[in-house]
């Protein structure tokens, strides 16, 4: 368990931190205007397609990388210029790091061996983090005589051993297996939660960063385009990358009839109207074309004639749990709807026109 | 076709297995035998079975009382001598190789090229004129003297010429690229992000040095080591020319039997003294590098 001062403050305040590498004509702008606080005790994940900037901003907090601009805070203290080893923060790294030449007891030892803690502080962490990572049996292995798995759990077992205010964690399952991957996610969260101890967790696996974390950023090209939790970011998305990046959408483009408070009304095609939410931030004009989306669960196939909208079956496809619905709206605009196999329904066939449902409120209007 | 493949192998390997048997074990045979030989009038050898070459190796009889036998004290001064020179110069080889390899392995990949290629640039010149020029340097009228008077910093030359410095200075700067490469090698295995692990976990630079960079390329130093000592062992140009009859290593010793003291079985005994110091010395220094590593079947 972290000190008791301030569970529910804020961890890392990171304010305006910009990271250009190179200069003139060469330079490359990793990270522009990142303002971000992660909270103590949180799960928080920093999500986006490889070379989005989501690793440099894990490099700067642990201080392996400089900010060129900006400012950083570690528990109210500033950090910028401070090194790695001056900050109570461990990283577990996306290809383990673990030293070759030690056993998986010298390995979890390390860092308290380097804060120069007596030996009978270290045995008995180690022992601890061993027990805690299910790793007992392997102390006096080599890592080299380690699974991917296991080597995963002593890298974990290491970087929590001094016990620091923040675990950094650089995509950490992207060299697992599938069913490996979905256990150590399990067992990420266990340990989140029984030590207390605030995760920073960078992945590009959208379903990772869902159903892991408390909070989560989305970023791309060096900037975050959107910030709140896994069901804000999944059911509100602000932006398109937003919406294309995390679980599949129907993207529509619609004209806007009424715009009211938070809210606009939206001309479908076939005539009707619907309500729909607008990004924070966002008032559309009146006439003008938007881009709205909506998730494949959030509509329902009904009969032809009612429901909100009407389409034509393009085909189906079948993924065991639940079975896609391609169709085509009325104006020609693609459509998905994805339907749970609760029952042994028939698949609709292919060319029957049908109405569809959306789930009221379901509908968000898109920034740009 | 897979037994017409390992016979192809054997093809191909048959002119490397020939040069070895010819040109190290066949030398070796004969410096053997040659030991066990009387020394002949004009050099050479006499076939008549003799072990007083190796007695001399060791020990001296007294010219007027032959039953007054005593330990061959210039021998063992030479052998003494020569072991030391060659530790000292593979640990200052090692001291001033880490950095150098360091140096390289952290260059952009594209310039480390440009770097090793200089490394190599003295093997370009002939030993001997390059020893000669250390010699330019640092006799008493030579260039570091001459300017070290004229700067008045001391009053008179500084003798160098003829020590064991000399002859240490000398081998160290032949044998440094011996030291680098290796080390070079094993550096640029090295995976950075441990490093970057280490100082993650709190470990200041010193600590990363001595816990997860000095143990990850021991293999260098290990290779590094063996190479520089084992010439060094046997050098002859250098103290040769640097050490003169001085600072005589056990090279300078062995090549003064076969010529001006027509001792060849004294020489080849000598010979064979040099080749069971290096065997045991490295036997001994893979024991002690090794120890850690070496238990891995024995444990868990």
């Amino acid at each position: 368990m972290p000190d008791g001062d301030g569970q529910s403050g804020n961890e890392i305040e990171i304010e305006a931190v910009g990271k250009v590498f190179g200069q003139g004509d060469t330079a490359f702008h990793a990270l522009s205007g990142i303002d971000l606080t992660i909270r103590t005790g949180e799960f928080f994940t920093l999500l986006g397609p490889s070379g989005c900037g989501k690793t440099t901003l894990l490099r700067v907090i642990a201080g392996f990388e400089h900010p060129t601009s900006g400012r950083l805070r570690i528990k109210g203290q500033d950090v910028v210029g401070q090194a790695p080893n001056q900050r109570l923060v461990n990283t577990v790294f996306q290809n383990y790091a673990l030293f070759p030449h030690m056993t998986v007891a010298q390995n979890i030892g390390f860092g308290l061996k380097m804060l120069g803690r007596p030996r009978a502080e270290i045995a008995a962490t180690t022992d601890e983090m061993m027990h805690l990572v299910k790793m007992e049996a392997m102390a006096a292995r080599k890592p080299s005589e380690l699974s991917g798995g296991q080597q995963q759990r002593v890298a974990l077992a290491r970087a929590l051993a001094p016990r620091p205010r923040v675990l950094l964690l650089d995509e950490p399952l992207s060299a697992l297996d599938l069913k490996l991957r979905k256990e150590m996610q399990t067992e990420l969260k266990r340990l989140q939660v029984e030590t207390g101890i605030t995760f920073v967790f960078v992945t590009h696996d959208q379903e990772e960063a869902l159903t892991m974390s408390d909070r989560l950023a989305v970023m791309n090209q060096g900037r975050i385009l959107q910030l709140g939790s896994p069901h804000e970011i999944y059911h509100a998305p602000t932006e398109r990358f937003v919406a294309d990046f995390i679980g599949e959408t129907n993207f529509l483009t619609l004209n806007v009839i009424a715009v009211q408070g938070r809210g606009a009304d939206l001309a479908l095609p076939g005539g009707r109207t619907i309500a729909a939410r607008v990004a924070e931030g966002l008032t559309p004009a009146v006439g003008t074309t938007v881009s709205a989306v909506i998730r494949p669960e959030q509509a329902r196939i009904v009969p032809q004639g009612t429901g909100e909208l009407s389409a034509t079956v393009e085909g189906a496809v079948f993924f065991g749990t639940d079975t896609h619905i391609h169709l085509r709206l009325s104006d020609g605009q693609p459509f998905t709807v994805r339907r749970q196999n609760n029952d042994d329904l028939a698949d609709p066939a292919k060319g029957e026109t049908v109405g569809l449902s959306l789930t009221p409120g379901a509908l968000q209007v898109l920034r740009g | 076709m897979k037994r017409d493949s390992h016979r192809w192998k054997w093809i191909l390997v048959s002119p490397a297995l020939l040069v070895l048997i010819l040109a190290a074990s066949g030398p070796l045979l004969i410096v053997a035998v040659y030991s066990f030989l009387s020394p002949g009038n004009m050099g050479g050898v006499a076939w008549d079975f003799s072990t007083d070459a190796w007695f001399r190796v060791f020990f001296k009889r007294d010219i007027f009382e032959p039953e007054n036998v005593t330990l061959n004290a210039d021998h063992l001064a030479v052998f003494q001598r020569t072991i030391w020179l060659s530790l000292q110069t593979t640990v200052i080889c090692a001291a001033l190789g880490f950095p150098t390899a360091w140096f390289i392995a952290t260059r952009p990949a594209n310039r480390r090229m440009i770097w090793l290629f200089l490394i190599t640039v003295p093997f370009w010149t002939n030993l001997l004129i390059r020893t000669f020029a250390i010699q330019e340097m640092i006799r008493n009228t030579g260039t570091l003297n001459t300017a070290l008077l004229w700067l008045g910093v001391i009053g008179e030359p500084i003798e160098m010429m003829y020590t064991d410095f000399a002859v240490l200075l000398g081998m160290s700067y032949v044998f440094l690229p011996l030291m680098v490469l290796p080390l070079y090698a094993a550096m640029d295995k090295l995976d950075f992000r441990l490093v970057e692990a280490g100082y993650d976990l709190y470990a200041s630079r010193f600590q990363v040095l001595r816990h997860v960079i000095l143990p990850l390329v021991k293999p260098g130093f290990i290779a590094g080591s063996i190479l520089v000592f084992i010439p060094s062992i046997g050098a002859y140009v250098t103290p040769r020319v640097l050490g003169g009859g001085r600072s005589m290593m056990m090279g300078n010793l062995i090549g003064l039997q076969f010529g001006q003291g027509r001792n060849w079985p004294l020489g080849s005994a000598l010979a064979m003294v040099l080749l069971v110091i290096v065997v045991v010395a490295l036997v001994f220094y893979l024991r002690i590098t090794t120890r850690e590593t070496g238990g891995r079947d024995g444990q868990s």
